[in-house]
């Protein structure tokens, strides 16, 4: 069924879309949000050429189908745990089911072609990054990062230094945030090379949507995300020092109190390792393992979703509770691979990440495919000058925060708040990046009552680093869910879409020798039957009662 | 114990179980089914065209099945012997007739999956949500072979339930292995890395082994060590190794004297081959041509149960459409 490609996307006039788009009897036609490039509308009520099929099924769904899925959907993360804990001003926290919009993003394919290029630049660039500030420094010797900049960021890690990590690979998994400007070209909102979340929900949006609304894949060959797990898999199995059958391999938690700990025990559990807690391990003669019930057992890569900070009391904060003391020597010593490396905040901070497009420049030789958004360093008095006097035009953040806290946005703030920001900058210039305020496009999103509004998103695709980069198709969009907000972290009122990226279209006509055919199923035995009774027999019970 | 009964509560298991693997099936490749293309590796390339032949329904020429046919017809056909409304009308009516053989509870359970499933709105629940029919199937066949091993005795009667159970399940899951992986031979894919099979990912998926695969094997999920894995991993519960295990200690436990039993004695010959075989590598074609052969042999342990227990009855194969 794979050899006919569907006509219904490519072969849709431009007429038959805006016919389409017309919605149910009373309800007004979707209208994008004025000044904002929305991603499936071109002009209200109607979609752009390959959201055509997307809207003709939410046209058909109407209010009351998507609200009434959205009961479903609910249902369904409610049962499997799929929850949040949210805490709104003045209330307790409690449990929420994560709030999956039911309207898919779609990235056609030559868009995330574009993407996936840019992105795996921009990856390849920062981990080389990461290894030159711990050993050669040639950017600063070339003169393109200053060296007092990156020796100042928080995240810089002395322990690091000179320490060479398995396959020269720092950045195992990053997350690049990316927006969509006013014009809809892409930019890099910024970069996470820690320990960046949300992939799980990647995962699961993709099964949640496949059984709550199976109806809107109709007409699309949208390419699956399953295999996540499998890459990063194989990617900290490539990095095990020693090589090795099968290196023993553990994703390491703070533990249940973390707000991310589902995705914690959703990768253990995806790839069949260990999931281990600080007091799971131990560090004997420079080599790391864990406490099992037949003794100790060596332990080779550490996936770990903890800061730097935290890791290792010995070296880093010795008030860690959360840490294996000694981790740092068998890092250090090589018997143990860390994923991802000690070391690599310093690549995501948000002041190094204005030199980003320098960096791709100076170790890949190329352009920058995405750009970044318009940074300006707050160190340099006369940008600081031109800053502060247009502070209400700006954003502001802490350089070296994560999850949208401390982000100041100019506009949205009233005299007292522009006075507060304006001080903390001149205290301490060198804790604060400006950036130009970036319009985020928009996509339709299902509103409480069912129908379809606006909403602000981003888009953050996960990069997965082993013996080559690899990305998930599509990634994790936010998307910020009141009305005209920007925000979308799930902290604060975000919630997310599942992200489709299309499959190439003529793919399936090329035919190249390589793809796989559908297969001919063999034949078999046909299924058995039970046959003790005969018809005749039973008829004539019947009769009997009958008579 | 009567042969009579004997048959009925044998075809009860399988009826049961029939439903459960029909219902996984269906979930998985209709969840598979929405992603992909041809050329990505990830991709499922199972059709519903291979869901019939499953079935053992032959394949129709020209035009390939359509997704929505093929749902309907395995699902709530009550036309087609094999879908799973009709799978589920036929343990009911068999259990009705067994009841005073069954526990209350047993039977109960059968009843109320029965009346629950001809109750729904089930061409609505296809079109909007065939996950909580399917995860119905599934919970109550669940709920099924729980109360029996908590309430029923630990009799003949027992032991030809689980008998029929077993045989079926590990039918199904040849069958659903001959039709997603025929492993491709060895030679025409050269010395590149293996690619990764959608196919066996979906499989694992359907049949609920892939946290169980994850945590048992030190491979990616591809269609060979998957394969492996289905057929003789003894200490997953639905692989067929475990299945022929289990039918054969049902069946010892059911017979007045196994060491003459000929389903008995084909059991152990299956056992010991299959654990011989376990320990050489066999690859691509020679895989495929084990699936057949085993399906084959059980194929015949149902003949032979048929003419041991039940005086033949139930042996001669009616043609089925799915």
């Amino acid at each position: 069924m794979y050899a006919c490609p569907e006509p219904a996307i490519r072969g849709m006039t431009h007429d038959m879309a805006n016919r389409s788009a017309t919605s149910p009897a009373g309800a007004s036609p979707y209208a994008p949000a004025d000044g904002y490039y929305d991603e499936l509308f071109d002009a209200p009520g109607s979609p752009r050429e390959f959201a055509v099929a997307l809207a003709e099924s939410l046209a058909r769904l109407g209010p009351a189908g998507l609200a009434e899925a959205g009961r479903r959907r609910d249902a369904i993360f409610v049962q499997q745990g799929i929850t949040f804990e949210a805490t709104g001003p003045g209330e307790p926290s409690r449990d929420r089911p994560f709030p999956l919009d039911l309207v898919p993003r779609i990235l056609p394919a030559d868009e995330w072609a574009t993407i996936k290029r840019g992105v795996a630049q921009r990856v390849r660039a920062l981990n080389a990054f990461v290894e030159d500030v711990y050993h050669d420094r040639r950017i600063v010797e070339a003169g393109v990062v200053p060296w007092e900049l990156i020796v100042t960021r928080p995240e810089f890690a002395r322990p690091a230094h000179r320490v060479r990590a398995p396959g020269g690979v720092y950045c195992h998994v990053s997350g690049c945030d990316l927006v969509r400007d006013v014009d809809g070209t892409w930019k890099v909102l910024e970069d996470n090379v820690r320990t960046p979340s949300g992939i799980s929900y990647v995962l699961e949006n993709r099964i949640a949507m496949s059984r709550i609304v199976p109806e809107l894949f109709a007409h699309y060959r949208v390419r699956p995300v399953a295999d996540y797990p499998e890459l990063l898999l194989g990617a900290l199995r490539a990095v095990a020092p020693g090589g090795g059958d099968s290196p023993s391999i553990v994703v390491w938690t703070p533990g249940p109190a973390n707000s991310a700990y589902f995705e914690h025990a959703f990768l253990a559990r995806q790839m069949g390792v260990e999931l281990v807690e600080a007091s799971d391990l131990i560090v004997r003669d420079a080599r790391v393992y864990m406490r099992t019930t037949e003794g100790l057992a060596r332990v080779d890569v550490v996936y770990r979703r903890i800061d730097d900070a935290f890791i290792d009391p010995m070296e880093f904060r010795p008030d860690s509770l959360l840490g294996v003391p000694g981790l740092l020597r068998a890092y250090r010593a090589g018997t143990v691979a860390i994923a991802n490396a000690v070391g690599t905040g310093v690549a995501d901070d948000k002041a190094v990440y204005h030199y980003v497009p320098d960096m791709i420049r100076f170790y890949v030789g190329e352009e920058p495919i995405l750009a970044n958004v318009r940074t300006y360093l707050l160190s340099d008095p006369k940008v600081r000058a031109e800053v502060l006097d247009r502070l209400d035009e700006l954003v502001v953040k802490p350089t070296s925060e994560s999850g949208g806290k401390g982000v100041f946005i100019g506009p949205a703030a009233g005299p007292s708040e522009l006075a507060a920001q304006a001080e903390a900058v001149r205290a301490a210039p060198e804790r604060w990046i400006a950036q130009d305020l970036v319009g985020l496009s928009t996509v339709p999103t299902v509103t409480e009552d069912g129908v379809l509004s606006p909403r602000h998103v981003d888009l953050r695709p996960f990069a997965v680093y082993g013996d080559e980069i690899r990305i998930v198709p599509g990634g994790l969009t936010r998307v910020a869910l009141p009305e005209g907000s920007m925000i979308v972290n799930s902290s604060q009122g975000g919630g997310s879409k599942d992200t489709w990226v299309l499959a190439a279209p003529g793919a399936d006509e090329d035919g190249d020798g390589d793809a796989p055919q559908p297969l001919d199923a063999p034949t078999m035995p046909e299924m058995r039957q039970a046959g003790w009774r005969e018809q005749a027999p039973q008829q004539q019970q019947q009769q009997e009662e009958r008579g | 114990m009567l042969a009579r009964i004997a048959h009925d509560v044998y075809w009860l298991g399988r009826h049961m179980a029939r439903a459960e693997h029909t219902a996984r099936m269906l979930d998985g490749l209709f969840h598979a089914d929405l992603q992909g293309s041809p050329d990505d590796p990830a991709s499922v390339t199972l059709s519903w065209d291979s869901l019939l032949a499953i079935m053992g329904s032959p394949r129709s020429e020209g035009e390939p099945a359509r997704r929505d046919d093929v749902v309907n017809r395995l699902t709530l056909d009550a036309g087609s012997p094999v879908s799973i409304l009709s799978c589920v009308a036929a343990a009911r009516e068999g259990a009705r007739t067994i009841r005073d053989t069954l526990p209350a509870e047993a039977w109960e359970c059968v009843n109320t999956f029965h009346l629950g499933l001809a109750g729904r709105d089930l061409s609505d629940g296809l079109r909007t949500g065939p996950y909580s029919i399917y995860s119905y199937v599934k919970e109550r066949t669940a709920l099924f072979w729980g109360l029996t091993a908590r309430t029923m005795q630990n009799d003949r009667a027992r032991a030809f339930l689980e008998a029929g159970g077993r045989l079926e399940a590990a039918d199904m899951v040849l069958r659903m292995l001959r039709a997603a992986l025929p492993v491709r031979g060895g030679d025409d894919e050269g010395a590149d890395a293996p690619r990764r099979d959608g196919n066996a990912l979906a499989l694992l998926q359907s049949i609920g082994g892939f946290h169980a695969f994850m945590r048992a094997v030190a491979a990616p999920p591809n269609a060979e060590p998957v394969a492996r894995f289905l057929l003789y991993e003894r200490d997953f519960p639905d692989s067929v190794a475990a299945s022929v295990d289990a039918l054969e200690a049902a069946l010892v436990r059911a017979d007045h004297d196994p060491p003459s039993s000929p389903p008995v004695l084909r059991l152990r010959r299956m056992t010991a081959d299959l654990e011989l075989r376990s320990r050489v590598t066999i690859e691509g074609a020679a895989l495929t041509s084990l699936f057949r052969s085993v399906q084959q042999e059980l194929d015949h342990v149902d003949t032979d149960v048929g003419e041991r227990y039940f005086h033949g009855r139930g042996v001669g194969r009616q043609t089925v459409m799915a």
